[in-house]
């Protein structure tokens, strides 16, 4: 234990000692205000629409129900931020085997008696963490729009848990793409392609069969997130993701076995 | 007395039998047999691609050999890399350092990483630090030092834990004379107090550190034996030249 958490430690200092994760999270965070913003303002032009129309005035009882901030602030920001957290999140996870092993310092922490178990459990624990964070950050605009957006604590949860088993799944992705290369930009770069391939194979529906499409659906990332975002909390979507992170260790961990037996 | 202490004081015994590595159709390392003794220090010479850096890989266990065997202490690092590496000190090259961590967060992490804690890791750091002169820099980033305070850290971090085998890499690669000095001089008071295995290509290196030395070309072992022995006459330069036509002469043969 006393070396994973001075791995731990380390793995920590290196990602904020980085410019790279404070850019990210500013990243994410803005990102999130100005879409978040965006549909804000819309709603509140379409209110203003019902207002000075001549459908009798702003009463309550005049506006339709699918105008609410639930309908139009929140859940359109939440989906829009599932997409975008497909470029920051290879940011993060591009450096972190695809630089040990650029440097050189991959050997050093191989030969310091750390397991390789221990040391790809170090950059997942380190990683996820981050996500999670991350998804704290893009959370504090949208919740804003809770207090009377009609949204419960759990619908909350749900959403936020969503996010996060995303950014996960999108880390393992990136985590595993960064084990296999020396080359940060190829990391990143192959991450983002595989995470935007695997987010939604919806568009693929009408030119396969129908058993064809359940068996995309069922890979996509986005069909499982969706039913987070409508407070719906699945076994089934969490196992999803569960199965991602696993598979992505287990690649990690045969990316640095493979580079001892084949150099 | 720890079992560090007592490992420390008597050394390693590295043994390689017919030890052979291929990347691909490549043969880095071909048959090579050589032991070293506990206490003695090691010279491993040979010109750039000669099967150095392979033999040291397979030594810490970050290779696995492809044919042979090689034991430290009877242990395999291919087998058992942990039982290995708590009695291995390695020092590589300035490179494969972080130079974003501290020097003495980085000594922390490396003494944490071999299972030091508490106050014995505390210890091991200050005397580390003082041991290669490092206490002045101790706050500073790694990546700021220069060359020659890098190689202190490379050589501290592989201390901290007092081990019987050290791995030395090109220890004076890219150093300036002075840099080379200091560095020698720190290796210099290393002999006979543990094993040492000195990986380096500068003939002038070896003839002051080493008392034994093997001569490495294209991934096959040329000679062994005493140091004055083998660089002790003529041209040093004749060694890799003479490596050089045995090389040839063998590929003939075969």
């Amino acid at each position: 234990m006393t070396r994973f958490l001075a791995l731990l430690r380390k793995e920590l200092a290196a990602l904020f000692l980085s410019p790279i994760a404070y850019g990210v999270l500013t990243m994410v965070a803005l990102v999130t205000a100005l879409v978040f913003f965006e549909h804000l303002s819309l709603y509140n032009k379409i209110l203003f629409l019902f207002q000075t129309t001549t459908m009798g005035g702003f009463e309550s009882d005049t506006i339709p129900n699918h105008i609410n901030l639930r309908d139009s602030v929140f859940n359109p920001v939440m989906d829009q931020l599932s997409l975008l957290l497909v470029i920051p999140i290879p940011l993060v996870t591009m450096r972190v085997f695809a630089e040990e092993r650029a440097r050189g310092t991959e050997e050093t922490l191989v030969t310091t008696g750390l397991s390789i178990t221990q040391i790809v459990a170090a950059k997942f624990a380190v990683t996820f963490g981050f996500a999670v964070l991350m998804m704290m950050v893009s959370f504090v605009y949208p919740v804003t729009a809770i207090a009377q957006g009609g949204l419960g604590a759990q619908h909350l949860f749900a959403v936020f848990l969503g996010l996060t088993l995303l950014a996960i799944g999108i880390a393992s992705i990136g985590l595993a793409c960064s084990a296999f290369t020396t080359s940060q930009i190829v990391a990143a770069a192959a991450a983002v392609a595989l995470a935007f391939l695997f987010y939604d194979f919806g568009w693929t529906h009408a030119f396969v069969s129908e058993d064809f499409a359940a068996f995309l659906d069922a890979i996509s990332l986005r069909p499982h997130f969706r039913r987070f975002a409508e407070g719906l909390v699945f076994v089934s979507d969490i196992a999803f993701f569960g199965v991602m992170a696993v598979m992505a260790f287990v690649l990690c961990r045969f990316a640095l076995n493979l580079r001892r037996v084949a150099g | 007395m720890t079992t560090s202490e007592s490992l420390a004081a008597t050394g390693a015994h590295v043994q390689a039998r017919e030890l052979g590595r291929r990347f691909g159709d490549h043969a880095a390392l071909d048959r090579v047999s050589l032991e070293v003794q506990r206490g003695e220090t090691f010279g491993l010479l040979g010109a750039n691609g000669a099967g150095k850096t392979t033999f040291i890989r397979i030594c810490t266990g970050y290779l696995v050999p492809t044919s042979g065997s090689l034991r430290v202490d009877g242990i395999s690092p291919a087998e058992h890399p942990r039982g290995v590496q708590e009695r291995l000190g390695y020092v590589t090259e300035t490179s494969r350092l972080y130079p974003e961590l501290r020097v003495q967060g980085f000594l922390r992490f490396a003494g944490g990483a071999r299972g030091l804690r508490g106050s014995a890791l505390d210890e091991a750091v200050e005397s580390a630090l003082d041991r290669f002169d490092l206490t002045a820099v101790a706050r500073r980033l790694v990546g700021n030092l220069s060359k020659g305070y890098q190689q202190r850290v490379s050589l501290a971090q592989a201390f901290l834990h007092d081990p019987a085998l050290v791995i030395v890499d090109e220890p004076t690669s890219g150093l300036d004379p002075l840099q080379q000095g200091d560095v020698r001089e720190i290796l210099a008071e290393l002999q006979g107090q543990r094993t040492v295995i000195l990986c380096t290509h500068d003939l002038a290196e070896a003839r002051a550190l080493t008392s034994r030395v093997a001569v490495l070309s294209h991934g096959r072992l040329l000679r062994t034996g005493p140091t004055e022995e083998i660089l002790g006459e003529g041209d040093p330069l004749d060694l890799f030249r003479r490596a050089v036509s045995e090389d040839a002469l063998h590929g003939d043969r075969a």
